[in-house]
């Protein structure tokens, strides 16, 4: 328990914009020139290829050959290329997969990692089987989740696509709600029933509101995983208008011609909403991460 | 809310219904995690293990029983052998680099001064960028006509030669395991650092009463703390590194030659190129033999860790 709420209290001062001031604390040790050094380095790291990520989509082919890093003279062309061509409409449709899966696998999850977390129900069965799904390559459950479509009609629709995102991140899910819901203090819940509700009641009135930040969290990573994938999107949205945009910037690289400028510029309109969706939820992603994944 | 008969203080019967109707009610929350366990685990298993016993294509699954006549022709076979073997050593490589990196930027970050929001925000965005994008990204730094590292080798060294990291034999997997490191270390670096704030303050306060030295402290006091959260992130990395395929997909295809045929392509080259259900579902099986056997050492030493 004590480790628990170690670990909120962790996640608070990361996300708490006051940390730097609160210096300094017992428990940190005096910063060092060598660890300055090395945050500095890090952050280099992970933004030049960034930067030259917006750098080359600013360039003309003949620009990004004779070896220049940064465009004098910035050629806008690639954007409005990329802006006229199919990769809007590919972003559209991946942010509501995306959106649309998460929400669909919050609520087909939520119940079920209640009852697992503080009923034990299914067993120990149940609770060491959910998270098989995730260890193999997603590949294997391609032939079942191609059968389920075919079933419902749904095949080459993103309404099918947003199905199966629904359902590939049901077992994560309950695995990264589940050190949320060890949280609650049982006596809340005993209260609930004292007061005389039921299960549903419960779940609905009493532990849903208290996991509104772990719901915004876990649904936060769930929609990036669906924003990103790749190789359901591939099979299952063969037709233009359902195509996500992953599958549309994968299909340029296989043009005769690559337009190096164009498919950068049309990297970053495709990375642009989902930085600005974590960015944003910074807070709760991080949340999420640290309480879900390590417990 | 209306008072239903399951009220605590009641006679034994209505409680005894009450306590019935909650377990029915926890079996009705389970039941959608139940179909996606069915849908996701042991659908794909009975299928996969029924191929693997049988001749199948993709159109026409099941055709005749064939016995052990796949696994024999996968464990002779020098292409799956290899595939297997680059897996593992890709996924430890790829997996012992994050964990390192990520768990040094941690403690650097914990020591720094510049720890703040900016530089928080900028070492989370790789895990957000789409794995295709980062191997676009990868092969643009990487190309040999105008690339990052082929400018930055010209500029600093004139006159050399021409070096195509990704149509290289040797080196094309590594520079996919660079663009794999570059994407998810963020997420060791965020596992970590945040058990590093987490340390009780009471026992390092301890400690320096006790006069122990930064290196004393560091090696027994928070290196302990942490030890757990480090082995589970390599766990979490060491998985997620098997799996890769989309940067493959994206940087290399499989190539040059075999070179970068990480396991999940040769599954997806062995179903939907070469339509042989029967030897994919059976390349399938042995991944899950290997990630199995490799990952139960590392499964048992955390157990250990978490324990003490």
């Amino acid at each position: 328990m004590t480790d628990t709420l170690n670990t909120t209290n962790a996640a608070q001062a990361f996300n708490s914009r006051r940390f730097r001031k609160r210096l300094p604390t017992p428990g940190k040790p005096r910063p060092s020139l060598l660890a300055n050094t090395w945050v500095l380095l890090s952050v280099i790291v992970v933004l030049v290829p960034l930067l030259y990520l917006i750098s080359i989509s600013f360039m003309t082919q003949g620009q990004i050959a004779s070896g220049i890093l940064v465009p004098t003279d910035p050629a806008f062309s690639n954007w409005s290329n990329a802006w006229d061509s199919a990769i809007p409409r590919g972003v559209l449709n991946s942010l509501m997969a995306a959106f649309g899966g998460a929400i669909l696998t919050l609520l087909l999850a939520l119940p079920g990692a209640w009852a697992i977390a503080r009923h034990r129900t299914g067993g120990k069965a149940l609770s060491g089987l959910i998270l098989s799904p995730w260890l193999l390559p997603p590949i294997v459950a391609i032939i079942p989740l191609l059968t389920l479509l075919r079933i419902l009609g749904l095949t080459n629709t993103l309404e099918g696509l947003t199905l199966v995102y629904a359902l590939i991140n049901v077992p994560v899910a309950i695995w990264l709600l589940d050190g949320f819901i060890r949280r609650i203090p049982v006596e809340i819940e005993e209260a609930g029933r004292i007061d005389g509700a039921n299960e549903g009641q419960l779940l609905l009135r009493v532990v849903t509101p208290m996991l509104a930040p772990a719901l915004i969290a876990v649904g936060v990573i769930a929609a990036i995983l669906n924003y990103n994938e790749f190789l359901f999107a591939t099979f299952l949205t063969q037709s233009q208008e359902s195509q996500t945009v992953p599958v549309l910037l994968a299909g340029m690289l296989s043009e005769r011609v690559q337009d190096f400028g164009r498919i950068a510029a049309s990297s970053l309109i495709a990375v642009i909403p989902i930085f600005t969706v974590a960015v944003l939820l910074q807070r709760y992603l991080i949340e999420g991460l640290t309480t879900g994944a390590v417990k | 809310m209306a008072v239903p008969s399951g009220h605590p203080g009641g006679s034994g019967g209505p409680r005894r219904r009450g306590r019935f109707t909650a377990r029915l009610y926890h079996r009705i929350f389970i039941s959608p995690s139940v179909l996606v366990l069915l849908v996701l685990a042991a659908y794909p298993l009975v299928f996969i293990a029924s191929a693997a016993l049988t001749r199948s294509s993709l159109g026409n699954p099941f055709q005749e029983f064939v016995g052990a006549a796949n696994f024999q022709t996968a464990v002779s076979s020098p292409a799956i052998r290899d595939s297997l073997a680059l897996g593992t050593g890709y996924a430890f490589g790829v997996a012992v680099a994050s964990t390192a990196l990520g768990t040094v930027t941690a403690v650097a970050l914990w020591r720094s001064l510049h720890a703040g929001a900016f530089v928080r925000t900028v070492l989370l965005l790789p895990m957000i960028v789409p794995p295709v994008v980062v191997g676009i990204l990868f092969g643009f730094i990487f190309s040999p006509s105008g690339g990052l590292l082929h400018t930055l080798i010209r500029r600093f060294t004139p006159g050399s030669g021409t070096f195509a990291v990704l149509s290289d034999t040797t080196w094309a997997i590594f520079g996919v395991a660079l663009a794999d490191v570059w994407e998810w270390t963020p997420l060791v670096v965020l596992l970590v650092f945040t058990a590093l704030l987490g340390q009780q303050p009471e026992i390092i306060e301890a400690a320096q009463l006790d006069g122990a030295s930064g290196y004393q402290m560091f090696r027994h006091i928070t290196l302990p703390a942490v030890a757990g959260t480090i082995i589970a992130a390599f766990m979490i990395r060491l998985i997620l590194a098997f799996k890769v395929f989309d940067l493959v997909y994206v940087m290399t295809s499989g190539g040059p030659g075999s070179s970068t045929q990480v396991p999940a392509f040769l599954i997806w080259r062995s179903a939907l190129q070469n339509f042989d259900v029967g030897i994919a579902a059976t390349i399938t099986l042995l991944l899950a033999i290997v990630v199995t056997v490799v990952t139960i050492p590392v499964f048992l030493i955390t157990k250990r860790l978490r324990d003490d």
